[in-house]
């Protein structure tokens, strides 16, 4: 059964579920809606929400569950005999998968289901397979072959079960709905469960994809450490990675691509703060309307700015600018990739993200307070800097952490304005990289996704992402610390 | 409450401090105070009443300049206090905010603690000599407002975290810091229980000693009670201005007599 035709006949079971049960809840009181307990679409949903949620529920489960079970059931029906010399189990069970799958619904599997290959050899079913579009990781075999015939039947024969049970599900969950749509019952407070459920579940889903994503760095960086020293990685001030082809140990520090990040985000952000800060304070309370209604919306298109445009200004206009200007003349370098390129033009981008953040902010701080401090007869700018930038702290804060998370996770601008050396060197104008501009370029290009020089991405993934953990915490702790203090 | 006090009224009429001749106001297209003259005498506690919606606020807040912070908002007229006109291009609307201090309607606490609430004022002007003297003045002025036995043990802790009496009695305090000349209060009593409004009110009185006391208020017993003159206000204008005694007891004006004796609100 097609999870498609389970799905629509779901659909219409629900339906009917919602059109019977509100019928039958108004025809209890004999037609007068005013003496149910509660509004007649509510018997209704709660009609659609029985047949429909535990059915649900049942088939997103089953289809969770049955691969894994097939996949068990294959490893037990291989033995290991079967198992062609030096290929992992891992890697045959996947080839019976997608022979299976192959046959079930390739281009081939009209004339399979016809017979037409029941006395093809092996080889000849695999070469019409590979011609169909399906990849097969070794040449198939009778035992390889013999299991997807096997999988595919077990898999067609679960397919119908799950189908019943689905749809019988459904039609129960409807008719006990159905049964219990009388005048008492309190339908309108059973939806508000549903509802309950449903936002519960759709934060659910935020919080284990988070968890989700974090598990897998975890694994892959565990696997990580377990071919590269720990201790090596956190605090060897080298990053040379050498790619197994060329031969020699790699040396994998995170220490001058961190640095690289730290300062690149530093610059970025002395530049965005203040700029940012003191833009949105003159939007909001200086600027007339007009200019304002001009202002931000100038403002916020360089957000929009794709940042490989921002990378092509720091490489062809800014990079070259500061070397000829500052850097030459100051004996200070002659790379027109530098940290203070990245940081400057990072810097711009950040830009809309404080201002109109914190314009939003300040607009939020009520007009009273404005008075009350322009009524005691403070100046304008003595009430921004004593009353509206405090209230709006905790605001600005987060503000600024926002574009520090962007800034650290920034790599097209880095890799154009900063180069892809990594380097420990406090002087600006010299060429660094950052961790991000690292990753892209282990995972680019030709791997070999078990080795400590593909591996460490996962480690310098997880470090960044610890790191912003960690300015996160740190913002809501000088928030809450604020917000204790004045509120 | 102590109702003795219409006895002991004494108007002392020697200069005036505060002149303002046919003033408008507009809000937008709203007009919403038209052609309003008054001569409001120094040292004396002038009450403005009248129903809702009727432009005390908007009267008051034109006499300290605060009508300049509300981009519809434009002023007409002449105002002058001490004879000099505040509307001049000349003049500093915030010189003018540091002589004429304000109360306002709602309490506005400012998210600081209740100490840096009061300090604000006599900070930004530079009143206090050292911490020592500061301190002094915050604690008279939240004495002076009735709030002092309240809070004394937790100056650190958030203004706006106080009871919304105790926000407005901060707010008072809070502008009497500044030793304004004039001080305006509209309606500063409207969430004080009977014991904190007297405490007020005798703070009136002393400020009386000095300062020009402008105070809207609903409440006519404490219009009576306070004031040595009254004005009363109906849509926009002012349509009855004398000695609170005889706007009291001998009201010239249907409207007004009305409005006091309760047929409208
Ligand atoms: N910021 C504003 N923008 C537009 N119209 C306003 C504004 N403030 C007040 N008004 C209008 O001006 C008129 C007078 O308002 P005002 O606040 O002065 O009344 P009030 O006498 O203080 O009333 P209440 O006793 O309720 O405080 C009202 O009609 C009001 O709608
Ligand atoms: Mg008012």
């Amino acid at each position: 059964m097609q999870v498609s035709f389970i799905l629509l006949s779901l659909a219409a079971i629900g339906a009917l579920a919602f059109v019977t049960a509100r019928h039958r809840a108004i025809a209890s009181v004999g037609g007068d809606a005013r003496r149910l307990h509660s509004l007649p679409i509510y018997y209704g949903l709660n009609g659609s929400i029985m047949a429909l949620v535990p059915a649900l529920a049942l088939l997103v489960a089953w289809m969770l569950v049955q691969p894994l079970f097939l996949d068990g059931a294959i490893r037990s029906d291989l033995s290991d005999s079967v198992l062609p010399e030096g290929s992992a189990m891992g890697l045959v069970v996947s080839d019976v998968r997608r022979v299976a799958e192959g046959l079930e619904s390739g281009p081939l599997a009209q004339s399979f289901i016809a017979g037409d290959f029941a006395d093809a050899t092996p080889e000849e079913v695999g070469r019409m397979l590979v011609r169909g579009g399906t990849a097969l990781g070794a040449p198939l075999t009778r035992p390889v072959l013999d299991a997807a015939m096997e999988y595919r039947t077990t898999s067609r024969t679960l397919r119908w079960i799950m189908g019943i049970a689905v749809l019988a599900v459904a039609v129960i969950g409807a008719a006990v709905a159905i049964h219990r749509s009388e005048g008492s019952y309190r339908a309108r407070n059973v939806v508000e469960t549903g509802m309950l459920g449903l936002l519960m579940v759709s934060a659910s889903i935020a919080i284990l994809t988070t968890l989700g994503i974090v598990m897998s760095m975890l694994f892959e960086t565990a696997n990580f450490f377990s071919q590269y020293p720990f201790t090596r990685f956190f605090f060897n001030t080298t990053w040379q990675p050498s790619f197994s082809g060329r031969g020699g140990a790699s040396e994998l520090g995170i220490l001058p691509l961190l640095w690289g990040t730290l300062y690149i985000s530093l610059i970025a952000l002395i530049v965005a703060v203040p700029i940012g800060l003191f833009s949105a304070i003159y939007l909001s309370e200086y600027a007339g309307r007009a200019f304002r209604s001009v202002a931000k919306p100038t403002i916020e298109i360089l957000a929009g700015i794709p940042t490989i445009v921002y990378g092509l200004f720091a490489l062809i206009t800014v990079g070259p600018l500061l070397r000829d200007a500052i850097a030459s003349p100051l004996g200070l370098g002659n790379s027109a990739s530098s940290v203070m390129t990245a940081g400057l033009v990072m810097g711009i981008m950040l830009i809309p993200f404080v201002s109109s953040l914190s314009d939003d902010i300040i607009n939020a701080v009520p007009q009273a307070m404005r008075d009350g401090s322009l009524g005691l007869g403070a100046t304008k700018s003595e009430t921004i800097r004593m009353v509206i930038v405090p209230a709006a702290l905790p605001g600005i804060v987060g503000a600024v952490l926002l574009a520090a998370s962007r800034a650290i996770g920034e790599t097209m601008i880095v890799v154009l304005g900063a180069g892809a050396a990594a380097r420990l060197d406090l002087n600006p104008f010299e060429a660094m990289t950052t961790v991000t501009v690292k990753i892209v370029s282990q995972l680019t290009g030709d791997t070999d996704f078990n080795s400590p020089e593909t591996l460490v991405a996962f480690a310098l993934g997880l470090t960044l992402f610890v790191i912003t953990l960690g300015l996160n915490v740190l913002a809501l702790f000088i928030v809450r610390k604020y917000r204790e203090q004045y509120e | 409450m102590n109702d003795m006090r219409h006895v002991e009224r004494t108007v002392r009429v020697d200069t005036t401090k505060i002149t303002a001749r046919d003033v408008q106001v507009f809000y937008g297209d709203t007009h919403a105070i038209r052609n309003v003259s008054v001569d409001i005498p120094d040292k004396t506690v002038t009450a403005f009443i009248g129903p809702s919606g009727c432009g005390k606020s908007t009267f008051l807040r034109c006499l300290n300049r605060m009508n300049d912070t509300i981009s519809v908002a434009r002023v007409e007229g002449r105002i002058e206090i001490d004879g000099e006109d505040i509307y001049d291009r000349r003049v500093d609307p915030v010189q003018l905010r540091a002589k004429v201090g304000m109360v306002f309607q709602k309490p506005n606490p400012f998210p600081k603690s209740i100490y840096d609430n009061v300090a604000y004022g006599p900070r930004i002007h530079g009143l206090a000599r050292d911490r020592a003297d500061l301190d002094g003045i915050v604690e008279k002025a939240l004495r002076r407002a009735a709030l002092w036995a309240e809070v004394k043990d937790r100056l650190s802790a958030a203004g706006t975290g106080l009871s919304g009496g105790q926000q407005q009695r901060l707010c008072i305090a809070r502008a009497v810091a500044t030793s304004p000349e004039v001080l305006l209060m509209d309606e500063p009593c409207s969430a004080l229980d009977p014991i904190a409004t007297d405490q007020v009110e005798n703070l009136i009185h002393e400020l009386r000693e000095n300062y020009s006391v402008v105070i809207v208020t609903h409440s006519m017993s404490q219009a009576s009670r306070v004031s040595q003159k009254t004005a009363y206000f109906h849509l926009g204008e002012l349509v009855e201005y004398g000695e609170t005694g005889q706007i009291f007891t001998n009201p010239q004006d249907e409207r007004t007599e009305n409005y006091i004796t309760g047929r409208i609100g």
